[in-house]
């Protein structure tokens, strides 16, 4: 079956009640959501980039790091934006599994935001790998916090992969809440044992760049602090996009469901 | 050094800029789809909504 | 509760007395892993002494993920899983029977492998009771996290690729304390370990606790 777009005027003996109010109503509600979203994603934008400008221009170089720090103003974000995300599919998850507030929306919420934290989680990855190599001159250091980060990298790899299983939608969304209460739950666990675990055979000479004690101060706080705002921005509109994504490929598969049926049922008519 | 820390940004805030454009483009095409899909039936109304027009052959119902 | 966890646990042992997979294809398996690390990482003796608690935990790992894989397999024919779910027990006892029938295989299984490791590697087993704690705080950890996720993949077709995915992750952790645990009792200052002991002990009883809860939703469908 294709579906063809073809314009209104064109198709036939067809009549739609273009002018039904419910319709003209919910849309310009719609388009009042978008430019809210669109401002949004310009505020983040513009926050991004100022972050950018500070970061690599304005601040002044480490005293320790040298230039090195300047990875500080993005880095932490993104690490701070995985956690974020990550507690926003867990309670999506838990809402989800929870009779009383058991929604599909939560099931799209908890999807979106667990891929939108893999894509920061990736990131705060290679940037702190970028940021241990000209230091230790490794790609990878067995620091705890970005061993922990790429645990969690695979961890919730495994919850996207959860979310693929073909299946009825209600199963697998129970399926993938369930994955997610025990993932985010090891979040913890993994942080805790994994710093035990280097704690053991930390070298009192060592001090990793990622937590290392470099004294923030005045510009550099402030981009700092910039960067955690727009970097939680710009996650906000992606968690949108990818959540409305999420709904609009469900009606999609809903939509071409629909018509296969009414066709049928025309067939049959015949 | 200072290589290392222009790829940090660029690999950054270009993976977040590549993934958000994929994200506005298949909403968008996915919208698209959706319209074309549901102007000839209409979406709201019910299978036996008196309002509701039968569907004439049509190039949607036709093309196979 | 546990009359259903119990006669869960009883039907999936009876199963695996009269089929004999555990004993006869995943302690093999756990077996081989071990030599092959052998292989890849020998002959130098020092180096095995010192890998050897590591290569035995992740070969136990490894070999829970088959237990879990089997253990849901053996619903998968017939349509048992819909008569489990029918028979109205209550999910935590299925969830709790499953585990312990799985729990059951993988000590016989740890056992086995822990006396071949010890003659492949050259490792003296001291510290015998801070051994065994370790062992069954461990295994209940990873065999919880296991039969959630196994219920989790089972029906799937891609379950033998999304099961180790899932799995081996999550219980990272018990890996490293298990670990460093089991090193500390070898070499004979187990209280070095005590602190990795607690952390298996809370995983363990926080993954049961998670498990008998999400057990409900992942059957009643």
């Amino acid at each position: 079956m294709t579906v063809t777009s073809t314009p209104l005027k064109e198709q036939p003996g067809r009549a739609v009640d273009v002018a039904s109010s419910p319709r003209r109503l919910r849309r310009s509600a719609s388009t009042r959501r978008d430019r809210l979203v669109a401002a949004l994603g310009l505020l983040a934008l513009i926050g991004v980039v100022i972050d950018v400008w500070l970061g690599l221009w304005v601040t002044p170089p480490d005293q320790t790091l040298g230039n090195l720090v300047r990875l500080l103003y993005i880095h932490p974000a993104l690490a701070w934006v995985m956690y974020i995300a990550y507690g926003i599919a867990f309670l999506s998850s838990i809402l989800y599994l929870w009779p009383r507030t058991r929604s599909p929306r939560f099931d799209h919420l908890a999807g979106a935001a667990a891929e939108v934290g893999v894509v920061f989680t990736g990131l705060t990855l290679v940037t702190g790998s970028i940021w241990g190599r000209p230091t230790w001159g490794t790609w990878w250091t067995w620091d705890p916090l970005l061993t922990t980060t790429a645990l969690l990298f695979v961890l919730y790899l495994g919850y996207l992969a959860v979310r693929r299983v073909p299946g009825d939608p209600a199963t697998r969304a129970k399926r993938s809440a369930v994955a997610a209460l025990v993932a985010f739950i090891d979040v913890p666990v993994v942080y805790f044992s994994v710093l035990w675990w280097r704690s053991l055979h930390q070298l009192p000479t060592v001090d990793d760049p990622v937590t290392g004690k470099t004294y923030v101060h005045g510009s550099m706080a402030w981009t700092l602090l910039l960067s955690f705002v727009s970097f939680s921005l710009v996650f906000l509109w992606l968690l949108i996009h990818r959540y409305r994504l999420s709904l609009l490929a469900e009606k999609e598969s809903d939509e071409l469901l629909a018509i296969a049926m009414a066709e049928r049922r025309g067939e049959v008519a015949r | 050094m200072s290589a290392y820390i222009d790829a940090g940004y660029v690999v950054a805030l270009g993976t977040l800029a590549v993934y958000g454009s994929t994200l506005v483009a298949r909403e968008r095409a996915a919208r698209r789809r959706i319209e074309a899909a549901t102007r000839p039936t209409g979406e709201e109304l019910a299978d036996d909504d008196p309002s509701r027009v039968e569907a004439v052959p049509g190039p949607i119902t036709d093309a196979r | 509760m546990w009359r259903d966890a119990l006669l869960v646990a009883g039907k999936d042992l009876r199963v695996e007395l009269r089929s004999r997979v555990a004993l006869a294809e995943v302690a093999p398996f756990a077996l081989v892993v071990l030599v092959l690390f052998g292989l890849a990482l020998g002959p130098d003796r020092s180096v095995l002494q010192n890998v050897a608690t590591g290569l035995f935990w992740v070969a136990a790992l490894l070999a829970t993920v088959l237990a879990v894989q089997r253990s849901f397999a053996i619903e998968a024919a017939d349509d048992a899983r819909d008569g489990l779910r029918l028979s109205g027990l209550d999910p935590a006892g299925v969830f709790a029977g499953k585990g312990l029938a799985i729990a059951a295989q993988l000590v016989v299984i740890e056992i086995v492998l822990a006396v071949v490791a010890a003659l492949l590697f050259d490792v003296h087993l001291s510290g015998g009771l801070t051994l065994i704690a370790i062992c069954v705080a461990a295994t209940t950890g990873l065999v919880a996290v296991g039969t959630v996720y196994g219920a989790v993949a089972a029906r799937a077709r891609v379950r033998e690729t999304l099961l180790p995915l899932l799995f081996l992750p999550v219980v990272a952790p018990v890996l490293l304390a298990a670990v460093k645990a089991s090193k500390a009792a070898l070499a004979g200052t187990p209280s070095h370990g005590y602190g990795w002991l607690e952390l298996l002990g809370v995983f363990a009883v926080v993954y049961v606790a998670v498990g008998a809860v999400a057990f409900g939703p992942l059957v009643e469908d």
